[in-house]
């Protein structure tokens, strides 16, 4: 992407914010069908998942062994009605879906896909992060809020709930990384775990920020905030059409992004896990391997998320929902002590 | 303390165990339309008659009063039955003093419109 | 806008559509926050008025009636018909009919057990168990549609016995050798997990006296430290050698535990009923057998100990061809009662917790 930037503001009659917007305009593209279809391909994986934990086939009907399905019930999304509610607040209705989305992407952004394609390159990328990814529960809370129901208004409060059971823990687990590799940009912790992941150092982080993000994705077994045995589906009840189709892209986009950050922090991103990579070594130096690699090293990222994701899948499949006392008990009593102690541990090994 | 937290972790890393298995046995869904359930000869579907005399015990055992007879001098000339009543209690069949009332295997009777469901159930003769 | 942020207390009228209504249960929560302070269960909404009905129908015209008591345990209440008719006309029972009726309740006991673990845990949020046990669940129904013709709605057991001794014992062997081995994976899917202990420990807690009181039977009962079970009574049950599981917490865990042992007692009452069936020689009989019904004048109270409680058939006879007066007494209806009283003071997500504990299925609630 800088290098499509430089050549762009290379080009003498070409304005330079006209090569800053051209060139923002092709990775958003990139980007945002990348999500798309990989959220499309996540509700199948997931669906057909469940299926086989259960013994059962999972969706089958539509395309070969079902693959289309997922597509079908997007494009049934995007042609049913929206449902305007009568007492609702009309603009936050509205607004909640697009802007919880909308963060998501920012999250999507920055994550580095390999070596060069890495659109938000900030120094401070961790930090970023987590101040986008705060944004989407508040915006689930507003959407709660607003469509004046009293199940949502309940899966509201339990996100809030949930938000302050996690949001500590999963800082100090994220500091602790940041103490190991002195960095806080997401390049350079990729980079420093180029011998070794960071996971083999800092267990007892993995566990907890494993754990804390899957309270932040809202999955079983902390799925509380919109339990459907209990208060329907929590914040977004009321809502239908392409405006839960926003809230459901933005769970999952949220859920592979989560999963990506989960394997750049502990298991090296997008660098391949046996040192070499592959097309160096088949290709030997033709000059196609060196971008040849890059296109691997995203696969390497891709495969190690997906591995990430079957196991969030695979919890879903077997555990219970904890209650909202419960979530807050483990998290206060059990997992952000853990996390502070880990974070000790790390400051006396490295100092 | 630890002892309780070793065997939670115990517990449901079993759990886990337990559900992956079943990630590598086969599914035991059956796609309905294209594969048919196998039923069993006592299933009770829908009726069939075979040398019915007409002698109307099953409209006296019928619990939902969906069976209409006709008499033409001995014989019935209709026997209809009203599928939008009949629960398939099978009543019908099992007190049949003739033994002429089979029901079959044949268990779709679902259309779009009420009227197509009560028809005459043929009688045949053996 | 009207928004619910500046109330104290806020109604919610939780069903008659709600998923884990398990049917349509309206239950009028009034809540401050997360915790109800006050519940009040609204039944009548599945009335199709079975007990009316019978007072139009004769004998035999309401007998496959009573399977839509309780859809999933309808050998109980055709069992407890039958019974009623046969004490009130003096009909001797074979012996054989009584083992393959006892064979075939606890066949339904399991049946209906699976489907309610299978369900709880889908109330608690997990989704793999109920696939599991509708799994097994899928074995004894298969065989109970070999037997009876359908898979929810027999119609098997008559006035004096059983419609016929085509039964397949061996099939019956196979499915509760494989049930007593799928109970342990069950088990080791929730028994001890931290979560579903979290869950149910100490939840719900019903006392003997509250039990007792509010008139609680079967499981429930026993699970709060009441060592009540009608089977004792029933003299279909003498022969048959079983424990009789007990709990003393009285939650909804030792309510769970109550049915998990019930699964295996079950199947070691079946064990013995089939270990006497293969030894006699079944008599063959044709199934077009009309039970002469005298019907003379009386009132009969009969009962059986179902998946649910205790149920009793209260009968009313003339001496007309169809009964005066038919009441159920059911014991979901009882759990239902109670929850006006466990409810108070508890979490809402506790909420389903306890409703799925006590197993209520709405059609026997409101007949």
């Amino acid at each position: 992407m800088n290098y499509l930037l430089c050549t762009l503001m290379e080009i003498p009659w070409l304005p330079k914010i006209l090569a800053v917007i051209i060139t923002s305009g092709i990775a958003f593209c990139i980007i945002i069908s990348l999500l798309v279809l990989t959220v499309i391909a996540l509700v199948l994986i997931e669906r057909k998942l469940l299926g086989f934990f259960t013994q059962r086939k999972g969706p089958n009907r539509v395309g070969l062994w079902g693959v289309l399905q997922t597509t079908a019930d997007a494009i049934k999304l995007l042609c049913k009605e929206n449902i305007e509610l009568k007492h609702a607040d009309k603009i936050l209705f509205t607004l909640a879906p697009i802007m919880a989305f909308a963060s998501v992407i920012v999250l999507w952004c920055l994550i580095p896909y390999n070596s060069e394609f890495h659109l938000i390159n900030s120094s401070v990328g961790i930090l970023l992060y987590f101040f986008f990814a705060s944004f989407p529960m508040i915006f689930h809370f507003l959407a709660g809020y607003s469509s004046n129901n009293k199940y949502s208004i309940l899966g509201a409060y339990r996100g809030l709930a949930l938000t302050a059971s996690y949001s500590v823990s999963i800082i100090f687990s994220v500091l602790s990384i940041i103490l190991i590799t002195g960095t806080m940009d997401l390049d350079k912790i990729v980079l420093y775990q180029s011998h070794k992941w960071i996971i083999f150092s800092n267990v007892l982080g993995f566990i907890v920020f494993f754990i804390t993000s899957l309270a932040k994705l809202n999955r079983c077994p902390f799925d509380l905030s919109e339990a459907e045995s209990e208060i329907i589906c929590g914040y977004h009840t009321e809502y239908s059409g392409m405006r839960f189709a926003m809230f459901f892209l933005g769970e999952y986009a949220e859920l592979f992004v989560m999963s990506m950050l989960i394997v750049v922090l502990f298991f090296g991103g997008y660098l391949s896990p046996f040192g070499g990579y592959i097309s160096n070594t088949f290709m030997g130096n033709c000059p196609i391997s060196s971008y040849l690699i890059y296109f691997e090293q995203t696969i390497w990222l891709f495969i190690k998320t997906l591995i990430v994701i079957f196991s969030i899948i695979w919890i879903r499949a077997t555990l219970p929902r904890l209650t909202q006392f419960s979530t807050l008990n483990l998290f206060w009593k059990y997992i952000i002590p853990v996390s502070m102690i880990n974070l000790i541990i790390i400051f006396l090994v490295r100092f | 303390m630890l002892k309780q937290l070793y065997l939670s972790t115990k517990a449901i890393l079993r759990g886990h165990y337990t559900v992956l298995k079943h990630l590598f046995r086969k599914p035991v869904t059956e796609e309905y339309p294209e594969i048919h359930p196998f039923l069993n000869p006592k299933f009770r579907g829908v009726h069939v008659l075979e040398n019915c005399k007409g002698c109307g015990y099953c409209k006296r055992v019928c619990p939902s009063n969906a069976i209409t007879i006709i008499k033409d001098d001995s014989l019935p000339s209709r026997y209809s039955i009203d599928y939008s009543k009949c629960i398939f209690c099978g009543n019908c069949m099992y007190y049949c003093p003739s033994k002429s009332m089979k029901m079959t295997e044949a268990f779709e009777v679902a259309t779009s419109n009420k009227l197509d469901l009560s028809y005459d159930v043929e009688n045949r003769r053996m | 806008m009207k928004g619910y942020l500046g109330m104290d207390k806020m109604c919610l009228n939780l069903g008659p559509q709600h998923p884990s209504t398990h049917g349509v249960l309206r239950l009028i929560l009034e809540l401050d926050g997360e915790k109800v302070l006050s519940a009040e269960p609204d039944v009548g909404y599945l009335h199709r008025g079975l007990e009316k009905m019978a007072e139009s129908k004769n004998y035999i015209q309401y007998l496959p009636m009573v399977d839509r008591v309780d859809y999933l345990s309808g050998f109980f209440y055709s069992y407890a018909f039958c019974n009623a008719v046969e004490i009130l006309n003096h009909i001797q029972v074979p012996e054989y009919a009584n083992y393959i009726r006892v064979m075939l309740l606890e066949l339904n006991r399991i049946a209906s057990h699976l489907l309610w673990l299978g369900t709880y845990l889908l109330d608690l949020g997990a989704i793999s168990p109920m696939f599991y046990t509708f799994r097994e669940r899928e074995d004894i129904v298969t065989y109970f549609e070999k037997v009876t013709g359908q898979r929810l709605m027999y119609n098997y057991f008559t006035f004096g016995g059983v419609r016929h001794t085509d039964i397949y014992l061996n099939e019956v062997k196979n499915i509760v050798e494989k049930i007593y081995f799928k109970v342990d994976e069950y088990e080791s899917l929730i028994t001890d997990n931290p979560i579903f202990i979290s869950r149910t420990k100490d939840i719900g807690v019903i006392s003997k006296k509250k039990a007792l009181d509010w008139g609680l039977t079967g499981p429930n009962l026993r699970a709060s430290g009441i060592l009540q079970d009608y089977r004792m009574n029933t003299p279909m049950y003498d022969d048959i050698e079983y424990d009789i599981v007990m709990s003393s917490e009285g939650d909804c865990y030792s309510r769970y535990i109550v049915r998990i042992y019930e699964i295996r007692e079950s199947v070691s009452i079946i064990n013995q009923c089939l270990e006497y069936l293969t030894t006699i020689e079944l008599p063959n009989i044709e199934c077009s057998r009309v039970p002469i019904l005298n019907n003379p004048v009386g009132e009969i109270y009969s009962f059986v100990e179902a998946p649910r409680g205790l149920t009793m058939c209260y009968l009313n006879s003339v001496g007309e061809d169809t009964p005066y007066r038919v009441k159920w007494r059911t014991g979901s209806f009882y759990s239902t009662q109670i929850l006006k009283e466990v409810l108070k003071g508890v979490n809402l997500s506790d909420v389903m917790a306890i409703y799925g504990s006590l197993d209520v299925v709405l059609p026997e609630v409101d007949r």
